[in-house]
């Protein structure tokens, strides 16, 4: 589904991706790992065109897209729940979802999906007419993960979906990330609470400082002591000091 | 009551009404700009100084051409020059000041509101100098005749009191409305209006979802030009033109769209309205040339007490 060839971007003048290379397949769900500043969000804005990469290939169901503008990626099938969620908090919960289906042109369809939604997330039909800034953390993230199933995406991408949320909802979320893949949509999850993204991912990949250093199945991953030490809190070394939960 | 005094306030009133449904548009025109997306703009003074000279220009024009009547020349040209400015704006806003507004400047300190004040304040030099090369400094006006033309209203009263409705301000009227009611109802109620408020609330998120951001900007931009260009040509049916009027309109229009309430269209109409309204209203007690000077007082006392504007949100401050 996803390809990425030795990516590499640079933000700013400092180098932040060197060559990372790994693969999303059709119907699976996969974690990218890593600490602050490995460059997890710098891979999530590259493969969505939000930044340009400098090298390196980037293929989506068989077509290279390293080149184009962000605004067509939705089109394609890819979409995003980005860090920090940016809503529109000035618009309605309604309006939110509806830009979300932005791309298509089947007012029945979009019409349809929206009372899914409602469905699927029966908070937001309560507060449909209200502005999406109104809303709490975890209402905003079920908000923000509705907007970007509108599109009817092929691969879907979260950048830490659980950041800021209580663990209760975190738990909610991961388990709707579950329901979107079983309805037949690829994911990529980038996250820093490894045990429960890898609890529910086939294959993981931990980036540190711009490069893969580790990859595997999400099993091995769990497993793995370097993980275990790194991001689930045993043992008392980290890899980095930036592992060990410091906010730079 | 004495009968004069009521039918110099009704008229008054009446006529505070008709001149306030057009800067009702002129402040949709910026709300638009200043209200939605969020760009600074002093140029919008210059966009209704060149609707009206186009008005006055390609009006005369069209009338000597096919033969029209100089009023129904004038009110096409009003549709052209509306639709020219509205080009204009949209190249201005694609080419010259996309490098300071939208996806380039999100994040940054000022928003590029600086930037913006700086270029548009340039620019609105640069079109008032333009034109006063050449169009001259003396005042001119449109020829025709329904400016000094009214209908009656009334008697009332057993004949004591009539009030006059000039007809070039109760066209302009009429046409202001409907206006920006369309502007109104496309901003809200369609795809296109709601990309472009998509992505003036978030440019990132709305290129997530597939907004074309800098598209909708100059689309926005246009519409705001155009829409402000158009009631320039309204007023010029009543009101003469010179190279240097947009500084005296620039300062209602900002005040009306903070009145109302920044990014809501409805608002802008009102805070509009309510200058209009408020200024002809306030010859009845004051001399003629303090009128400007009391829709200030009427800003400050508005802003002091309900600081989000009429129709703003409360959680945002103008």
């Amino acid at each position: 589904m996803l390809k990425l060839d030795k990516v590499e971007t640079f933000y700013g003048s400092i180098k932040a991706l060197k060559g990372v290379s790994f693969e999303v397949p059709d119907r699976s769900i996969v974690t990218l790992l890593g600490a602050n500043g490995a460059g997890k969000t710098t891979t999530v804005r590259t493969i969505a065109g939000l930044t340009a990469a400098t090298s390196g290939t980037i293929e989506f169901d068989g077509k290279r897209i390293e080149r184009l503008k962000p605004d067509r990626m939705v089109s394609l099938g890819i979409a995003l729940v980005p860090q920090g969620r940016l809503l529109f908090s000035e618009l309605t919960v309604e309006e939110n979802l509806e830009l979300g289906a932005y791309s298509r042109n089947d007012k029945a369809g979009i019409q349809h999906d929206i009372e899914k939604a409602y469905a699927q997330f029966p908070i937001l039909k309560d507060k449909r007419g209200n502005d999406a800034g109104t809303l709490s953390g975890g209402q905003q993230q079920m908000l923000a993960v509705a907007r970007s199933l509108m599109s009817r995406p092929k691969l879907l991408i979260l950048d830490e979906p659980s950041l800021g949320l209580a663990p209760l909802i975190v738990e909610e979320i991961f388990g709707i990330i579950q329901r979107i893949r079983d309805d037949g949509t690829a994911i990529l999850l980038v996250e820093q609470n490894a045990n429960m993204a890898l609890g529910i991912s086939d294959h993981g990949y931990v980036l540190e400082s711009g490069e893969v250093l580790l990859s595997g199945t999400a099993a091995e991953l769990l497993r793995d002591p370097q993980v275990q030490r790194a991001y689930m809190g045993h043992g008392d070394a980290a890899i980095e000091p930036a592992a060990a939960g410091s906010h730079n | 009551m004495d009968p004069v005094l009521i039918e110099n306030l009704l008229q008054r009133i009446v006529t505070g009404v008709l001149v306030g449904s057009i800067y009702g548009l002129l402040c949709t025109g910026l709300g638009m700009i200043f209200g939605v997306i969020r760009v600074i703009n002093f140029a919008q003074g210059e966009f209704m100084m060149l609707g009206m000279y186009a008005t006055m220009i390609i009006g005369g024009m069209l009338a000597a051409v096919f033969g029209l009547g100089p009023a129904t020349g004038a009110y096409l040209a009003i549709v052209v020059a509306a639709m020219v400015l509205a080009g204009v704006g949209w190249v201005l806003q694609r080419y010259v000041i996309s490098h300071v507004s939208g996806a380039r400047v999100t994040g940054s300190d000022n928003e590029g509101h600086f930037a913006q004040l700086i270029l548009t304040l340039g620019l609105s030099l640069v079109l008032s100098n333009m034109a006063l090369i050449l169009f001259g400094s003396s005042p001119q006006t449109v020829q025709s005749s329904l400016s000094s033309s009214s209908w009656t209203m009334g008697p009332f009263t057993s004949g004591a009191i009539t009030v006059f409705v000039n007809q070039a301000r109760a066209i302009g009227c009429v046409c202001a409305v409907v206006v920006s009611m369309a502007l109104y109802f496309f901003v809200h109620r369609t795809r296109a209006g709601t990309s472009m408020r998509a992505a003036a609330d978030n440019p990132t998120a709305a290129t997530i979802v597939g907004v074309d951001v800098e598209a909708a900007y100059a689309r926005a931009f246009a519409i705001g030009t155009g829409a402000t260009a158009l009631a320039g040509g309204l007023i010029a049916m009543y009101y003469p033109v010179n190279p240097y009027i947009g500084v005296e309109f620039v300062i209602i229009m900002y005040a009306g769209v903070v009145l109302g309430g920044m990014g809501s269209m409805l608002g802008a109409f009102w805070g509009g309205f309510t200058m209009g309204v408020v200024q002809q209203l306030s010859t009845y007690f004051l001399p003629f040339q303090l009128q400007n000077a009391t829709i200030f007082i009427l800003f400050l006392v508005v802003v002091l007490l309900r600081p989000q504007g009429l129709f703003g949100r409360s959680t945002e401050r103008t």
